[in-house]
């Protein structure tokens, strides 16, 4: 068999997806004898017109991960939509918007004050902020334009498959090797991650499941055999999709949703609202008011990596 | 509901537009008055617009 | 003015773009060095819970 041609690239990344695939270590040799890898800027040295340069169609597969946020980053990833033949929406920031989604409980102008102007550590008298456009003695200097809000790929381009999880595990990644390897890959618009939700995967004993009081997660040490959220931890656990291995759980700290949601379930954070209300042990009213207090951030927790995937999308930007 | 508004106030959807109420099927004046309630306090909002233009602002 | 530009700069954690602006004899007049992206961690972490932050912010850099 030819080998694959791989392109991977990052939009509104960290690069831990780019580090997860080089985490399957020495099965990196297996990656590379079963494909060419024409793009991949955390190790490669090609460049935006290698891509533009290939034609249409030419890669496999690409493995696109981090968010859309800027002109830029949507254009790259029309650019590699149109050369690839199967794009795959990897890690959580591209399939759901991930931890940088959060800035849609923001606004643009907000962010790029506070970062360019407020922050302490700045030195900028004159205020500046980056441009679009700006002149300077030799020339023109561009920069892509920042969004307002946070995307997913699939909400910029046409995606085949999706890769959960930030980073996603490395048994997930093997898969879609192994997938790609024998040509088995599941039918188009597969997740591919567990069918179910985490609390399927999740060793830990399950009882009562009825609480009376909410904890923030520095205000007890859990007991590492009882079920998270019958201690009063808020575990999304109940809405996420399942295949990480529970690894956070594992070490003893609450899930907070990276493989999105479960299947059948649209919203994520509506999902585990209402999963968690329905565990309140209580119907007096203050009980309840003191519980709903005791949920420190609703928002950025139940949709801590899906604020984009969600029906709200974002916060209201409301007109000056 | 508590804990759901808690929450829609984040994303800046105001408490006075949510609301939960059970009414059954032989509550007519009821659920008329209530429709009525609900219809002039969102009103009093004014419309509710998620952006000011989308992704490029 | 003969202009160079390296986009995107690679091999290391981040988005760069380096254009280089040369003389006619093809020395460098000057170079300019840019950041095309920007997540806004510095803004969207205030009003989250303090104890959630060593969730949050390694996501500024995986690697």
């Amino acid at each position: 068999m030819a080998k694959l041609k791989l392109a991977l690239y990052w939009a509104g990344a960290c690069g831990g997806c780019d580090v997860a695939v080089l985490d399957v270590n020495e099965k990196i040799l297996d990656v590379a004898n079963l494909a060419d890898i024409v793009f991949w800027p955390i190790a490669l040295d090609f460049k935006y017109h290698h891509v533009e340069a290939m034609p249409d169609k030419s890669i496999d597969v690409c493995l696109f991960n981090g968010c859309i946020r800027s002109s830029e980053q949507e254009h790259i990833a029309k650019m590699l939509r149109a050369k690839s033949k199967v794009l795959v929406s990897f890690g959580s920031c591209a399939c759901f918007g991930g931890i940088p989604a959060l800035a849609n409980l923001t606004t643009r102008a907000e962010i790029m004050e506070r970062a360019y102007i407020e922050a302490p550590s700045n030195e900028n008298p004159n205020k500046t902020l980056p441009q679009i456009k700006v002149s300077v003695p030799e020339g023109e200097l561009t920069l892509p334009e920042l969004f307002e809000d946070v995307l997913t790929l699939a909400q910029v381009v046409p995606v085949e498959y999706f890769v959960p999880g930030c980073p996603p595990t490395v048994d997930l990644i093997l898969k879609v090797v192994n997938a790609l390897a024998t040509n088995s890959l599941p039918p188009v618009g597969a997740i591919i991650a567990s069918e179910k939700s985490l609390c399927d995967e999740c060793d830990r004993k399950k009882e009562k499941k009825m609480i009376s009081k909410i904890y923030r997660t520095h205000e007890i040490i859990p007991d590492a055999e009882r079920c998270l959220l019958e201690q009063g931890l808020l575990c999304m656990g109940a809405a996420t999709r399942g295949g990480c291995g529970a690894l956070c759980v594992k070490v003893n700290i609450p899930c907070r949703g990276c493989f999105g949601p479960p299947p059948g379930v649209k919203d994520q954070g509506a999902k585990l609202i209402s999963s968690i209300a329905s565990i309140y042990e209580t119907k007096d009213e203050k009980d309840i008011a003191r519980m709903v207090d005791e949920v420190a951030d609703p928002a950025g927790t139940f949709y801590r990596f899906g604020m984009s995937d969600s029906m709200l999308k974002r916060k209201r930007v409301q007109g000056k | 509901m508590p804990l759901l508004k808690k929450m829609l106030a984040q994303f800046g959807v105001e408490d006075k537009r949510v609301r939960l109420d059970w009414v059954s099927a032989s509550e007519g004046e009821r659920f008329a008055s209530i429709v009525n309630d609900m219809t002039e306090q969102v009103r009093a909002l004014g419309p509710f617009s998620r952006t000011d233009g989308g992704k490029h602002g | 003015m003969k202009k160079v530009t390296i986009d995107p700069i690679t091999r290391l954690e981040g988005h760069g773009k380096i254009e280089i602006f040369l003389n006619d004899d093809g020395s460098v007049a000057n170079t300019y060095f840019q950041i095309p992206e920007l997540r806004g961690f510095e803004k969207f972490c205030e009003g989250r819970p303090v104890e959630e932050m060593p969730r949050i912010v390694p996501r500024i850099c995986g690697v």
